[in-house]
Parts: structure tokens; C-alpha cells; sequence
């Protein structure tokens, strides 16, 4: 049997279990669960996910207990850009880029980029908005007419709205951080949706992405960034960034809660989706990072740093390890 | 080759002065607070601006019209502080025939630049002058490079801009280029200008009593005398070396001072005006042990002398009649190391007369261009000095904080690249700033602020340090040094393709 997004929370537990307990079974989940097992096709999806009511979920799809307060714990250093979020700093423009690129493909609004004052302004819903990396950003863009940005951790949002307000410009009014689940959120509709680093987290993939849509407007766009499940990613954001550099907090990354493009494909089945492949862990975020671990790029408190700086190039190098996705909803009504 | 008087430190407040007065604003201010507690009347509401810019030099006033001139910055909120009255240098204007004898080397990428954010066509281009060639040479071996684009470079002639390739650089007055600055900036409007305004202190904002108020104590506050008081996202120190915004974001500038002094001046060359029409124009160097004297070509039969040498020469220099300063200038160019230090000496009475000798006993090349015209006139009052100094601040960037030109870099003048550093810095942050906001980002903070670290920091540090270099290099008078660099100039001379990478550095130097 092959399944689909849906099933695949009852493997990844039994994975993590198994990579827990030891890390020498891993071979055998390898044998028995990644290759074959995680491929979904759609011609074994007989229900199309988007057609299936999302089903109540006692313990609600998208909060994990554990996953709370684990982010609970990095708050406190969301906002430091030489701290362990520092990837999520450097992969935001990345993320307009490609919001950008979604936006002038769609053949209803056209020239997004250059957006012509006629364009009425965008609505933003951010799920799992974290300490507001993104919804920050959304906010201050001329195009934005408000951010609803919401997470479930009620420590994060403190530290989202304290940061809010060190900038006069985003004000409440375009800028709300709202203490809600998915499931809990009251019903609207919104232009883009974000899930920016969100899905990995979430025990229920398939039954949040459902709920996710019912968020996005007719022609609007969900636009959702996660880390694939391949070897690549698992070197650099489990073994390097976890266990041997450190600097990712380790527990942030569950490898066998990542999805891949083709999982995610199928899962939305039947609508437009755009794939970007981003390439952002490559060579240069990579050399950043280290580069700042060593105390090497941080020039400001090192007079001779400028030596190395020439050393960190500013070009990204294609990996597979980082995927954009997004979805356009424009028959969804 | 560049004959910049920097803009001063004491044009605003110098350092000691500062800490003076802040002690004393401090008082103030706890005066004030208490008597406001008393009267308990609300803190004035912060006037905020997305880019306050300390400093309307050259560097200043392009990065504002740059972001004026840009659709995706026009939008934001700027305001500019400068010291001077700005009306004075808008105006700015002299006879034809006069030139003031600040002047800097422009080469063609920063014209490019100043083009593109629509500036260069505010210079008045009459008293703007290219030129094609360069012809430096050792003064203890004569060992001479020639640079000549005409010769040695593959594109055609064409002196207008957009078709740089053939001039080395343009020569143009500091007033001339920041008078133009100002024109455009007027026509593009939108920027809050406080001329005439001394910086009393710059300090961080409050947080707003109210929950949902904004919260600006990571936002620097420029106290302005007059008491006006500007928030700024981003801070952007062009306020020259003894940078005031420098000092306030706690950046130390590293270096050292070369115990030599630019003598500028504006000379008249020997020959009529008009016979200098449509002649392409060279600009002259020799080094000298006491440091390279350059001639560098302004319009007509006017050119411009930057003349590193020891602060007792330049002192000597400065006190000359205009007779003698001539002479003097004259044998710079044409009379032995040795004869020239006789000539400082103060057993010579007369420099005119001992020129006019000993010119006779020096054999000239045979290359009419190898040596500039000889000078026949000083123009009253152009005679100056300044101290030159390598510095270079340990970051350019701070939380809201951002240093272009002069306050982030000092360089010897030796290569002209002073001003185009500035010019090279505020393009890049220009892009910088352009990237933050075209991507939501907040444009001062750090994060915003590193591409523009990383870009010019590095390149400015090689400049830095080539100039060093070479000015170190000619120090040398005798010993196995001297043979060795004449023999690296004269193979550089000869070697074509090494000739043009260098003319192309030195002509779009300021990328690296």
C-alpha cells in the first residue's frame, strides 16, 4: 500500500520513535519506510484531499505540545540575526522573490512586481508566524494592505509584538498577531497565505494543509516553504546544524516529519502548483553560518574581519535540500 | 591626486568638544526632566525619518539624491543635516578664469553613478575637465609609466559621457560637484533639509508610554541646537574623518598619519587659452622622496597642484611670494632630488633665481609631453595645506547606523580615489537599501546593512592599502629598492596588457 499525506503522521511517530530509541535501526526504517513508503500517488488518492472536510481532531491537527515548547525556548533569540535563526533572517528576501514570482505567473494579476497603484493591495494571513520574520516584512512592503499573522504559542507572539513595536511602521492596524490555531481562527479570506517553515512541525500535514486552503481567497495563493526529506538535509540541518556545529538548538528538526515535493504534489492534486526549487542552504548560507559560529563574520567586533568577508561569496548554490512551494486557487470557490 | 580638503570634524563639533557639551546637555536634560516631571508636560512626539544623513559633502548629497532618484526608495521619509549653509554652496560661483583649488579626480564609473541619478547634468561641464593621459615617473631614476588610453586601449575617442572607456578621469571642483548635487536634489524635492545646524548630540529614543506605541530605544535621536530632534531608521554618517556618527555608534577608525601635507593650489599655464582648445589633456606625477607632486589638468591653461611633501616644506611653500611658489613648482616637476632639497633649504634666497640656474644644467626629455607646461602664475589665495592620514573605521555598519566616505575611510590622494570610495560606498548602500526595502526588510538594521559591509569593505581595505604601499615604496630614496621598483614601473610600462587592467582600475577603480 502506498499512502498519501494523510497517513504519513502515523509513520513519521513510528519513525521518531524508532530514531529515538536507537540510531542504529535507522537502517531498518530506511529498508522499510523512506523509499517506498513515502511515495504517495494520485492514482491511489482516490479522495482528493481538498474535497475531504477536514476531520475534527481531538488534539487539533497543527499543535504539537512538544514542538510549543521547544520554540518556546528560542524566543527569546527570534529576533537575533547572528543567533540560531539566523538561516530563517537570511531566507526571508527569498521568500518575496518567490511570492513575486507565484504572483506574475497568475495570468488574473499580472505585474505584480512592478505593482501599478491600480492593484488594490494585498491581505496576508501568516500561519505559524513565529516572532513575525515574515509578517514583519509583509507589513512594510508598499503592496501590503494588512498582515494577520497567528501562531499558537502565546510566549512567541509576546516577543513578535514587543519586536513590532521598535518600528513605528507597522502599526496594529496593519500588522495583527492573533494567539489562535489553525482550527480556532475565525473564518476569512486573504490573498497570499503563508507557511513559511511551518509544515515540518505539524503532526497532521495533510488535514492542516485542508485547512490552510479554506483560508485563501479565489485566486489567491498559498505559498508554503519546508525542508525536503533527502540526505542533503538531513547532513545540514540534523547532523551539522544540530549535533556537530550547533547552531540550531537541537530537537528543532524532526528529518522524518519533512516532506517532499512529490508527497506535496499529490497532496494538491488537481490545482495549479508552482514549484520553486530554492537554493538557499547552499555554499554561501553554509559558509555564513560558519563563518558567524567562528566569529568570523560578525566584522563589527573584529577589526581584522574584513580579510574574511572576501572569502564568503554571495551567490546561491542550487541544493535540493530547500523547496518552495506554492499553490494558486484559482477555481476554488 | 586629489586635492580634497576634507571636510573637517570642527566644521561640526570636534570630539573633546562634544563630550564637553554632552556633559553639559546631560545636565540640562536632567534639569529638563526634573522640571518636566514637575509640570509633568508630555515628551515632545519623535519626528521620524527613514534616513537621517549627517554630512552634506559629496557623499552625502549623492546617497540622498541616489535615493530620491530611485522609484523604489522615493517614497521614503529623508532628511539631510549639514553644518554649512547650503544656500552659499548651491549658488556657488566663479569667473571662468578662476578655479578654487579643491578640486577631485573623478573617474568614470562614479560619473556614471552621478548620471545616472540624474546630477551630473547640474555641474556646470565648462569647468568640468576630462583627460585621456597620465605620465608618472620615479624622481631619484626617472623610471615612467605613461598611461594613454588613445595608445593603448582599444575603444575610439568620444568625450561624452556614457563612452568613458577612452578618459582616465574627470577633474572637477569639490564646489562644483556638491553645487550640482544640490540643484538636483532641489529639483527632486522631498528631503528635509537643516543647513547652518550643528549636531548638539545624538542620542536613542523612548519608548512610548502607551502599549501599543511604538517603542524607539534602539532608534538613534539627532539632537539639532535649535532643538529639533530627528528619529532616524537609519543613521548615515557622511559627516567626514572626525565623524561625529562614527563616535556616537562606538566605531573606532584605525590608521595612521603620514607626517606629510597636501599643498594644493590652482596654477595658470605658460600659453594662451585658447590654445588649449580641443587638446586632449595629460595629468602629471612625480614622486618624490618627500612624497609624489601631481598636475592635474582643469580647463583652459588652468591646472590644479597636489604636492605631498613634509610639513616643514609645505610651510616653507605657503610662505613663498608667488614668484618664487612658481619656481618651486616648476623644479618639482624638472630639477634633481637633489636640487630641489637645496632649493628648500634655507641657504637658498632665492627659489626664482636658482630655478632659472639650474634648469639650465638639467637635461630635458625628449618627449615634449613627458613634462607638464611649465606654470606661469598662481591664482591669489589658492595656496593651502592639509595633513594627509590613513584611516579606516574597524565596521561601516552599527544597529541604525551606516558610515559612507571620509567618515569610514582616509585615504593618501596619491591615486585620486578618495572622493570615488565615497562615491563607490553610496552606490552600494544605495543598493543595500534598495534590496531592504524592495524585500519588507527594516532598511537600518544590521542584518539590512551587511550586504553593504561586505561589498565595501574588503575592496576599500585593498585600495587603503595600495595607496600605503606605494606612497611607502617612494619614500625610499636610495638602496636596492630603488633599482627594483624603476624596473617594476618600466615593465609595467611596457607590458600592455597589465597597462590597461591598471588604467581600467584606476579609470573604474572604485569596484576592485
Amino acid at each position: 500500500m502506498r499512502p498519501s499525506l494523510r497517513q504519513t503522521p502515523t509513520l513519521l511517530r513510528r519513525a521518531a520513535a524508532a530514531r529515538n530509541a536507537c540510531l542504529a535501526t535507522t537502517t531498518t526504517i530506511e529498508a522499510s519506510a523512506p523509499a517506498t513508503r513515502w511515495q504517495s500517488s494520485s492514482s491511489n488518492n482516490t479522495t482528493p484531499p481538498h474535497n475531504t472536510p477536514p476531520q475534527p481532531h481531538p488534539n487539533s491537527s497543527s499543535v504539537n505540545a512538544a514542538e510549543i515548547s521547544h520554540f518556546n525556548a528560542l524566543a527569546a533569540t527570534w529576533w537575533d540575526a547572528h543567533g540560531s535563526s539566523r538561516a530563517l533572517h537570511l531566507m526571508n528576501p527569498l521568500r518575496h522573490d518567490f511570492i513575486n514570482a507565484c504572483r506574475s505567473s497568475s495570468p488574473t494579476s499580472s505585474s505584480t512586481t512592478t505593482a501599478p497603484p491600480s492593484d488594490p493591495k494585498l491581505r496576508y494571513l501568516d500561519i505559524g508566524c513565529g516572532g513575525g520574520i515574515f509578517a514583519e516584512s509583509a507589513t512594510r512592503l508598499p503592496t501590503t494592505l494588512s498582515v494577520t499573522a497567528v501562531d499558537p504559542s502565546t510566549t512567541i507572539l509576546a516577543v513578535a509584538r514587543a519586536h513590532a513595536r521598535k518600528d513605528p511602521a507597522l502599526t496594529p492596524q496593519k500588522l495583527q498577531y492573533i494567539n489562535a490555531s489553525i482550527e480556532t481562527l475565525p473564518q476569512d479570506q486573504f490573498d497570499v497565505v503563508s507557511l513559511f517553515e511551518v509544515i515540518e512541525h505539524v503532526d497532521q500535514p495533510a488535514d492542516f494543509l485542508d485547512r490552510a486552503e479554506a483560508f485563501v481567497k479565489p485566486g489567491g495563493w498559498l505559498v508554503l516553504s519546508t525542508i525536503a526529506r533527502t540526505w542533503t538535509s538531513w547532513f545540514t540541518t540534523n547532523l551539522v546544524a544540530e549535533d556537530i556545529v550547533g547552531i540550531v538548538p537541537k530537537g528543532t528538526h524532526d528529518w522524518y516529519k519533512y516532506i517532499n515535493e512529490h508527497e506535496m504534489r499529490a497532496h494538491f492534486e488537481g490545482r495549479s502548483v508552482r514549484r520553486l526549487g530554492i537554493t538557499f542552504l547552499g555554499f554561501s548560507g553554509w559558509c555564513r553560518c560558519i563563518g558567524m559560529v567562528l566569529g568570523l563574520y560578525d566584522i563589527g567586533r573584529n577589526s581584522n574581519g574584513g580579510c574574511w568577508m572576501a572569502f564568503i561569496t554571495h551567490y546561491y548554490q542550487s541544493t535540493k535540500a530547500y523547496t518552495y512551494r506554492a499553490a494558486r486557487y484559482a477555481t476554488l470557490t | 591626486m586629489e586635492s580634497i580638503i576634507r571636510r573637517r570634524a570642527a566644521a561640526y563639533v570636534c570630539r573633546s568638544c562634544t563630550r564637553q557639551s554632552q556633559r553639559k546637555l546631560l545636565q540640562q536634560q536632567q534639569q529638563q526632566q526634573r522640571q518636566q516631571r514637575t509640570y509633568s508636560s508630555a515628551a515632545p512626539r519623535p519626528d521620524i525619518y527613514d534616513v537621517v544623513c549627517v554630512g552634506g559633502g559629496p557623499a552625502g548629497l549623492s546617497l540622498l539624491a541616489a535615493l530620491r532618484s530611485n522609484p523604489v526608495t522615493s517614497h521614503l521619509r529623508i532628511a539631510l543635516v549639514e553644518a554649512q549653509d547650503l544656500s552659499k554652496t548651491k549658488s556657488w560661483a566663479l569667473p571662468p578664469t578662476q578655479f578654487s583649488n579643491r578640486c577631485s579626480s573623478l573617474t568614470p564609473s562614479s560619473a556614471l553613478f552621478l548620471d545616472k541619478m540624474g546630477a551630473w547634468a547640474h555641474l556646470d561641464r565648462a569647468r568640468v575637465q576630462p583627460y585621456h593621459e597620465m605620465q608618472v615617473w620615479d624622481g631619484v631614476t626617472d623610471a615612467r609609466i605613461e598611461f594613454d588610453w588613445a595608445r593603448d586601449a582599444i575603444t575610439p575617442a568620444g568625450a561624452r559621457i556614457g563612452t568613458h572607456q577612452q578618459i582616465i578621469a574627470y577633474m572637477t571642483e569639490n564646489l562644483n560637484l556638491t553645487s550640482g548635487l544640490l540643484k538636483r536634489l532641489d529639483q527632486l524635492g522631498g528631503v528635509a533639509v537643516f543647513d547652518s545646524a550643528k549636531v548638539e548630540h545624538i542620542s536613542f529614543g523612548a519608548e512610548s508610554e502607551t502599549e501599543d506605541g511604538p517603542d524607539l530605544r534602539e532608534w538613534p535621536v539627532v539632537h539639532l541646537a535649535g532643538g529639533a530632534q530627528l528619529s532616524a531608521r537609519l543613521l548615515v554618517g557622511a559627516d567626514g574623518a572626525n565623524s561625529p556618527v562614527r563616535a556616537f555608534a562606538g566605531i573606532e577608525a584605525r590608521g595612521w598619519d603620514y607626517g606629510r601635507h597636501g599643498v594644493v593650489a590652482t596654477l595658470e599655464l605658460e600659453g594662451h587659452a585658447d590654445s588649449w582648445e580641443n587638446q586632449t589633456k595629460v595629468a602629471y606625477q612625480r614622486f618624490l622622496p618627500t612624497g609624489p607632486v601631481a598636475m592635474l589638468p582643469m580647463p583652459g591653461n588652468h591646472a590644479t597642484l597636489v604636492w605631498s611633501t613634509t610639513p616643514e616644506n609645505a610651510a616653507l611653500l605657503k610662505s613663498l611670494s608667488p614668484t618664487d611658489f612658481i619656481a618651486m613648482v616648476n623644479a618639482a616637476f624638472r630639477l634633481s632630488v637633489t636640487d630641489l632639497a637645496f632649493m628648500h633649504s634655507p641657504a637658498c634666497t632665492s627659489q626664482a633665481d636658482e630655478y632659472a640656474w639650474r634648469l639650465g644644467h638639467t637635461s630635458s626629455p625628449s618627449n615634449h609631453k613627458a613634462l607638464p607646461q611649465p606654470a606661469t602664475a598662481v591664482q591669489p589665495g589658492t595656496v593651502a595645506s592639509f595633513p594627509l592620514k590613513m584611516r579606516h573605521a574597524d565596521t561601516y555598519i552599527g544597529e541604525r547606523v551606516a558610515l559612507v566616505g571620509d567618515a569610514a575611510h582616509t585615504i593618501h590622494p596619491l591615486a585620486g580615489q578618495g572622493l570615488n570610495q565615497g562615491q563607490g560606498d553610496v552606490q552600494s548602500l544605495v543598493r543595500t537599501i534598495e534590496f531592504a526595502v524592495g524585500h519588507g526588510q527594516d532598511l537600518g538594521v544590521r542584518m539590512s546593512l551587511e550586504p553593504y559591509l561586505a561589498e565595501r569593505y574588503a575592496a576599500n581595505h585593498v585600495l587603503l592599502g595600495v595607496c600605503d604601499k606605494i606612497h611607502k615604496l617612494y619614500s625610499v630614496e636610495n638602496g636596492p629598492l630603488v633599482g627594483v621598483r624603476s624596473l617594476g614601473l618600466s615593465a609595467v610600462n611596457g607590458l600592455g596588457g597589465l597597462k590597461r587592467f591598471i588604467m581600467g582600475r584606476a579609470a573604474g577603480g572604485v569596484g576592485v
